[in-house]
Formats: C-alpha cells, sequence, structure tokens
C-alpha cells in the first residue's frame, strides 16, 4: 500500500470519484430546505422534497431573481460555505450533507458553470484555465495533463487551447469555462444560464455538448431557452417567488403550458397550437401543416413603415496587424445604415461581427489610438461627422449591455436629472417628473439606483438615457441574460417609446424578439452587411449567418 | 514686471507643470494604452522564455538599484528596461507607451518634487539658479520660495527612483502570464490567498479601464461638459474618471462574487499545497539573468562603497 506522501494529497480525489461511480442512487436529496439570506425578511428558497436520480437531466425554469441560482447554489454549497444566511433542512449530494461537507470535497462531485464567462475564467491561458481546477486537487502532474487533453477535446476547443483567454469570443470562452468544470470530472453538473452572454451558434456549440453529456452526467440546467434545451432533459421544475411550484417529466409539459407561460417562462409556440388543436407532436412542420389544413391564420406582427430617413451612417473601422512581417489591414467594420424616423431597427450577428463597433462608431467613442476609422454620420440632415461625443448626444443616446456602468449618482431623480441639468434644461425638474411617471419610479425615487433590482436598474437607465432629448435610442444587447416576462416588458415599452416619436438601433441575439418586435433588421458579418429588410425577409436567408429563425416565424411562412 | 505679466508666465510654468503629465495621460496613452500594457500577450522572445521567478527577481533588483544609486545609474537601468520593451510582441508600439509613462512620471514627480520638496534641500546649496520668483499672489497656492534650477534638478533626479521599478514591472506583466507569476510569487512563501488577489487583480485590470472608459463616454453622451470650454477637456475627463469609481467598483464587485464561486468550486483552497501541469524549471537564460543580477549587485555595493549613493554624489558636487 502507498503512503500518503507517495500517493500525494489528490490521490483521495481520485478514489473518491472511484467509489462514486459504483454506487447508483440518489445524486441529490433534498428534505425541508429553506434559506434565508442574511439582511432579508422574506425567503429566498424553500424545497420540502427533491430528488434528482443518476443519470437525469432537470431544466429549471422561472422569472429572475424567483429562486432558481439560490436553489442550485444549495446544492453545489456555495449556500452556506460562500453566501451566508439562515439554513434549515438538509441538502445530500451523494450521501453527504452539504453544510457539512467542505467545497474542497464537494466541488469533486459537483461541477457548476456559471452565466458569464468573463467573470468565471480566471487565467491568461486556455491550458491554463482548464488545468486550474485539477491543480486545486493537487493531482499527479500527468493526471492532470491527462484532464486537460480529454476536457479540450470534449468540449471542441482543441484549436484554441494555446491562446490567451481574453482574446476569445463569448461563445468560446463558455466552451474554455465547461472544459474546465469537466476536467475536475464532476458526476453532478450545474449550469446556470450557460448560453445568456453568448450568440445563437455558440450557443448552438453549448446545447450540444450538453447532448453529448446527457445521461454520462447528471445535469441541472437553469435557462430561459427552453424550448432549445427541451430536447436534452427528461424533468422541468418551475420555481416561482421561492417555492418549487412545478416539477413534472418533459413529456408532461403540453399539460402545464398555461402555468408555466402566467409564471413568465417562454413555452414554444408550438406547444401552444398542440393542445389547441388536440395534438400530440409538437414538431413544427407538423404543427405549421395542420393549421394549414384547419384555415387558420395566424396574426403576423405590426411592421411599420417609416415615412422618413432619420439618421444615415457609413462606417469603416480597421486595425493595421502585422502578417508574415507585413503591415496588413483588418478591415472590422464596413458598413451602411439608414434609420428611419419612428422605426425599431434590430441588428444581429455573431459575437465580433461588428455590431457593438457599429454603435461605437455612431456615438463617436472610437480611440484614434487603436483603431482607424472613418464615420460619415447624418442626423436629421445634419452632418454630425465631426462633432463630438457631447454634441452627437443631444440626438442619440446609448444604454450598453453594462448599463449599471452609466449610472453615477446616488438618487434615482439626480440620475434621471443629470442629462438634463448637463444640457442646461431650465425646467427640468418637471421633466424628472414626468420620466419619473413614465418609467414607474416615483416611489423609489430616493433610493441609491444600485440598490435597486436589476429591472428597476435598467428603467433608471433607459430613463436617464431618454432625459438628453435625443429621439434615437441605441441598445446593446437589452434581452441578454432577461427572462421571457421581462423581454416581454421591455418590448412593449419599446413599442410605446416608438408611439412617442423614438427610434431604435436595437443589437440583440434574440431572433423571437426581433420578429415579435422590430420593423426591420440587418445582420453584420465579418463587418459586413450581409442581409437587410423586414425579419420576413431576413429569417428566409439568416440561418446562413447562424441566426436561427424562430419558431414564430417558420410557423408564419 | 509689470505684474500682470509676471502673473500670466507663473500661471503659464503652474500650468504646464501640472497639464504636461495629464495631457500625455490622456491624450498620448489613454485608457487603451494603459490597458495595452497591462496584460500578458502570446509571444516568442527571450522575456517570455524567462521564468517568472527570474523576472520577479529583476524587479525586485531594479528596485534595489533605483533606491541605492545616483540618478544616473537609475535612469541608464530605466532606459535598458525600456529597451527591451522594443523585444516584446508590438514592440514599437510598446515602447512608445513605455517612453510616455517614463515621460508623463517623470514630468509629473519632477514638477511636484521641484515645487514642494526641493526647496528644502537648497539650503544647503551655496550658489543656487534661480529660474523664475513667483509674485506674492501666488503665495497663498504655496508657491513662495523661488523655482531654482537646483530645485528642477533634484525633482528630476528623484523622478528616476521609481522609472526603473515601473517599466520592470510592467515588463514583467507583459510577458508572464498570471498563473506564472503565482507560482513564483509561491516560491518565495507569500500565501496562496494572497497570491490569487494579486492574479484576480492582474487578470481585471484591463476589465477596470474597459468599465471606466464606459462609464467616462456614457457621462459625456448624457452632455458632461457640453457647455464648458474645450480647453476644459482634461477637467472634465478628470471628473468623469472620478464619477465612475462607485459604479464600476460595485459592478466589480458583482463580477467578483461569480469569481469567487467560479475558484471554489474549482477546489480552490482544497489542500495546503497546489500540483502543476508543468513543472517550473529554470534555463540557462534564467542562469545567465543571475549572473547579472549577481554582477550588478556587486558593483553597486562597491559603487555605494565609494560614495555613488543616493544624491549623495549630486550633494558633494554642490558642495
Amino acid at each position: 500500500m502507498m503512503t500518503d506522501e507517495k500517493k500525494g494529497i489528490g490521490t483521495d480525489v481520485l478514489e473518491q470519484q472511484a467509489v462514486r461511480q459504483l454506487t447508483s442512487r440518489n445524486v441529490v436529496e433534498i428534505s425541508g430546505l429553506s434559506f434565508r439570506y442574511l439582511g432579508r425578511d422574506e425567503v429566498a428558497i424553500q424545497a420540502d422534497n427533491f430528488k434528482l436520480k443518476e443519470g437525469e437531466s432537470v431544466l429549471i425554469v422561472g422569472k429572475s431573481g424567483e429562486g432558481k441560482s439560490t436553489f442550485v447554489n444549495c446544492i453545489n454549497g456555495v449556500i452556506p460555505h460562500i453566501s451566508g444566511g439562515e439554513l434549515k433542512g438538509e441538502v445530500r449530494v451523494y450521501d453527504k450533507l452539504v453544510k457539512d461537507t467542505p467545497m474542497s470535497k464537494l466541488c469533486v462531485d459537483t461541477g457548476t458553470l456559471l452565466q458569464d464567462p468573463e467573470s468565471q475564467v480566471l487565467n491568461y491561458l486556455v491550458e491554463e484555465e482548464v488545468a486550474f481546477g485539477p491543480e486545486n486537487l493537487a493531482l499527479p502532474p500527468d493526471e492532470i495533463r491527462d484532464r486537460v487533453t480529454e476536457a479540450i477535446a470534449e468540449t471542441g476547443i482543441y484549436n484554441i487551447r494555446d491562446r490567451e483567454t481574453y482574446v476569445l469570443s463569448g461563445g468560446e470562452l463558455q466552451r474554455v469555462a465547461l472544459a474546465a468544470v469537466l476536467a475536475m470530472k464532476p458526476s453532478l453538473l450545474i449550469l446556470d444560464e450557460p448560453t445568456s452572454n453568448i450568440d445563437p451558434a455558440a450557443t448552438q456549440k453549448i446545447f450540444e455538448l450538453l447532448r453529448g453529456l446527457r445521461g454520462r452526467k447528471t445535469m441541472l440546467v437553469i435557462e430561459h431557452k427552453v424550448e432549445r434545451m427541451l430536447p436534452y432533459v427528461d424533468r422541468i421544475m418551475l420555481i416561482e417567488k421561492g417555492r418549487i411550484s412545478l416539477d413534472i417529466p418533459k413529456q408532461d409539459l403540453v399539460n402545464h403550458i398555461e402555468e408555466l407561460n402566467e409564471a413568465g417562462v417562454e413555452i414554444p409556440p408550438t406547444y401552444f397550437y398542440a393542445k389547441q388543436l388536440g395534438l400530440d407532436n409538437v414538431d413544427v412542420t407538423y404543427i405549421r401543416q395542420k393549421i394549414r389544413e384547419k384555415g387558420i391564420v395566424l396574426a403576423v406582427p405590426e411592421r411599420r413603415k417609416a415615412e422618413r430617413t432619420l439618421m444615415q451612417v457609413d462606417a469603416r473601422v480597421s486595425v493595421m496587424s502585422k502578417i508574415k512581417g507585413q503591415n496588413t489591414e483588418k478591415v472590422l467594420l464596413d458598413a451602411s445604415l439608414n434609420l428611419g424616423e419612428g422605426e425599431v431597427l434590430a441588428m444581429m450577428g455573431q459575437n465580433g461581427a461588428g455590431k457593438s463597433t457599429f454603435l461605437e462608431a455612431i456615438m463617436g467613442y472610437l480611440d484614434k489610438t487603436s483603431v482607424n476609422f472613418k464615420v460619415r454620420l447624418v442626423v436629421d440632415g445634419e452632418d454630425l461627422s465631426k462633432t463630438s461625443i457631447q454634441t452627437r448626444g443631444k440626438y442619440i443616446t446609448f444604454v450598453p449591455q453594462t448599463f449599471e456602468l452609466t449610472i453615477v449618482t446616488n438618487k434615482v431623480e439626480s440620475e434621471v436629472a443629470y442629462s438634463l441639468k448637463q444640457h442646461g434644461v431650465k425646467d427640468y425638474k418637471s421633466k424628472v417628473e414626468e420620466l419619473l411617471e413614465m418609467y414607474s419610479l416615483t416611489e423609489v425615487r430616493g433610493k441609491d439606483p444600485l440598490a435597486l433590482s436589476m429591472g428597476q436598474e435598467r428603467r433608471v437607465a433607459m430613463a436617464s438615457a431618454l432625459g438628453s432629448g435625443a429621439k434615437i435610442i441605441m441598445l446593446d444587447e437589452p434581452t441578454s441574460g432577461q427572462d421571457f416576462y421581462h423581454k416581454g416588458m421591455l418590448g412593449k415599452e419599446i413599442r410605446k417609446l416608438q408611439t412617442l416619436g423614438y427610434s431604435f438601433i436595437i443589437v440583440t441575439h434574440d431572433s423571437r424578439f426581433v420578429y415579435n418586435y422590430a420593423d426591420r433588421m440587418v445582420v453584420l458579418s465579418q463587418g459586413h452587411k450581409v442581409l437587410e429588410g423586414t425579419p420576413e425577409e431576413v429569417f428566409l436567408e439568416s440561418e446562413k449567418y447562424s441566426i436561427p429563425p424562430p419558431t414564430d416565424y417558420y410557423l408564419r411562412v | 514686471m509689470n505684474w500682470i505679466v509676471a502673473d500670466a508666465i507663473s500661471s503659464f510654468i503652474i500650468l504646464v507643470g501640472i497639464g504636461l503629465p495629464i495631457f500625455i495621460l490622456l491624450k498620448a496613452i489613454g485608457i487603451t494604452g494603459f490597458k495595452y500594457v497591462t496584460r500578458y500577450e502570446k509571444y516568442d522572445s527571450f522575456l517570455y522564455r524567462m521564468n517568472p521567478a527570474t523576472k520577479l527577481l529583476l524587479v525586485v533588483l531594479a528596485t534595489v538599484v533605483a533606491s541605492t544609486t545616483i540618478w544616473w545609474v537609475a535612469t541608464s537601468v530605466s532606459l535598458t528596461f525600456l529597451g527591451l520593451f522594443l523585444t516584446l510582441k508590438e514592440g514599437r508600439r510598446k515602447f512608445l507607451l513605455g517612453l510616455y509613462i517614463l515621460l508623463m512620471t517623470v514630468s509629473g514627480i519632477a514638477w511636484t518634487d521641484a515645487t514642494s520638496f526641493g526647496p528644502f534641500f537648497l539650503h544647503r546649496i551655496q550658489h543656487v539658479v534661480v529660474v523664475w520668483v513667483w509674485p506674492a499672489s501666488f503665495a497663498s497656492l504655496g508657491f513662495r520660495v523661488p523655482l531654482t534650477l537646483q530645485a528642477l534638478v533634484f525633482g528630476l533626479e528623484a523622478s528616476m527612483i521609481y522609472m526603473p521599478t515601473v517599466l520592470a514591472g510592467l515588463l514583467l506583466i507583459m510577458t508572464t502570464t498570471p498563473s506564472g507569476i503565482l507560482r513564483s510569487l509561491k516560491k518565495i512563501g507569500l500565501p496562496d490567498e494572497l497570491n490569487f488577489a494579486i492574479v484576480v487583480t492582474m487578470r481585471i485590470i484591463p476589465k477596470i479601464f474597459d468599465s471606466v472608459n464606459i462609464t467616462i463616454h456614457s457621462q459625456f453622451m448624457r452632455g458632461l461638459g457640453s457647455r464648458g470650454s474645450k480647453i476644459l477637456w482634461p477637467v472634465y475627463v478628470i471628473l468623469a474618471a472620478v464619477m465612475s469609481v462607485m459604479p464600476v467598483l460595485i459592478h466589480l464587485l458583482k463580477e467578483a462574487k461569480d469569481t469567487a464561486i467560479a475558484a471554489d468550486t474549482r477546489a480552490f483552497r482544497a489542500f495546503p499545497h497546489r500540483t502543476y501541469m508543468t513543472p517550473m524549471v529554470f534555463t540557462k537564460l534564467d542562469y545567465t539573468a543571475f549572473l547579472i543580477v549577481a554582477i550588478v549587485i556587486a558593483a553597486i555595493s562597491v559603487g555605494v562603497l565609494l560614495g555613488l549613493g543616493r544624491f549623495t554624489g549630486y550633494l558633494i558636487l554642490l558642495a
């Protein structure tokens, strides 16, 4: 028998994982769970009884802030080992009581992939990142290398294994993060909104990986993209106001669509029609055929046609780089865009296609020390090409994806008043009242915006942006990480502002949102505009650019 | 001299003294420039191949040299390190940025020291060359003692204390992955928790610059400075940067929670020791560096014994 010293500390980990494989039982068992965060009155999660069998995959759905992440954090040990609070009841993972087992033992069985790849990738090189966990487990170097090689092969990131992590796209980074988790060889995988921050093509790759893992790993997946996740799960669980209000086999979904829809969960439209028509098949082609046979005409979202062009942009952005010793110009963006008055224009494309660069070019944010650019910008007949950010800000406002970074004061009302004061608007107080009212912020006017819920925070950022008096609003990925309910709220807000004369450019990966709320859309690919037209026209060809049309569209063509 | 002219010249001197480093900071370097020189990029030249522990030793050596030797030694070391920027990936651009950082630091520190600390040493000097006598109206701003050539020279020399460490530190950051630094720090006995904090900080430095950039742009877009004169633009940039502290901090703290979860759910601190996929090895290059370090330390020791320690030579010459 080897001595402890010869085995190395990490050998215990190998033994723990070997023992785990020999047992067949419930992976997770929860009874009488209740957790309340420190300083909060309400219980964040309550679960009387929950069991998860070896090899099962469960999709967890529900609105943001209703307790989904808290639930999985009680299983992976983040609660109570990292986040403190009042914890009651029992959570067992592979028979180990989570609250009494250190993270070092829990993480050998349970791997956790979070929403934002940027904040969970800790190292500069891909291989280093994947090796981080096994190195922490103090495994022998050969074992670490084997695990890294295996995880890299499994997640299909062999071609980027020696790259710097900060040059990777969001999708690549998320696969690196998944490889880093898989290198720990966990049997239970917890995925907390793993595709929220990545484009459709990258999302598809993550889902394909999950398909490969299904059955081999036990999985708990929090995901808003119900339609795309359904093929890879066995059960669906709804968490509402901190409680498990529904836990059903996937096959029963069609019998519970109203409950889920009322709870703000995005239900594939095919399920609605299947139920209405009494069909037991939810295949989109089949449903479409039945709808036609029955002579049902589905309403198409209204597309408004702008009467005049409000904004014209021609932008060319490039960087010089050295390839084989030669200075070569790499074009990041070379495209033109027209925005009609009162129009909602959606901009889609893969990560790195040039969408954010386009918005930055319009706002005058580009830095001439890092890129070469030439931008022609005309708004309402006025040439703003050579004007400052401040001047452009009178006509155009921009809410970035990280909108909380735009909030610079400690009171909601002063934040909303910021633009008005800076522009010297004399009767700014009445305008502030109007904006607070419009965004239902009157009750929280005295509060610190950064202490509000994410939904309220976003409304503060929007109200504040509108304070500049600009009539063109640019939103960068406003649907990212949003649940179905909040996306619906955002869509209605955009429609309402449209009737008040505002025009929008919205960068998004959500084709269903575009189909429902955009008048026109453009698709960018490698810095060039490749498609332009109404959603109906563009979705005919968008799959060529890795943008899958939404089911709503398929049902109507 | 007419008091209006004297006031105007005094104001101009102060504006240049304070404005030059700010101008270099905002115009020549910028947030993008700082981001560029504070992150690792993969490349193959001798500094990238050198063991992180050796490079860390070089940073320590640079600090020791700068703090113990006469100004021109520190200047020579600074220029040597600056020259090494040319061996990096996109070396010319990094060399220029390094030069701007050097000019910004030297001009900022030289001005501050010449007008604040320099006068305190002047009583030891027999003959001083007065460059400018501040009008009485500037006394309330702290400009009482005349600006002398000796004070300016003193300021320039004092500024050289910092440059070798700054430039060597940047070379270390640009050529070593944070985990490489972590391993070398571990070798010298620093605890994992502290090392991890350093590594995560290095990882988020570019992110901090990005976040500050977003917040500053957003304030300008919302009208900051729209009614002010263009000449006040640097003031607005600084104001916007100050205003960005809180949102950026809160944004980073939110991300830090995810970072903590990502680390702890991957067994960080699970065991007293970590193992490594690739062992840390010292090559011929490292041993050459060690030899150079030993020679430099010996030379410094001899130099200091001969009276070439920091400022002593200068003061001796003046006396």
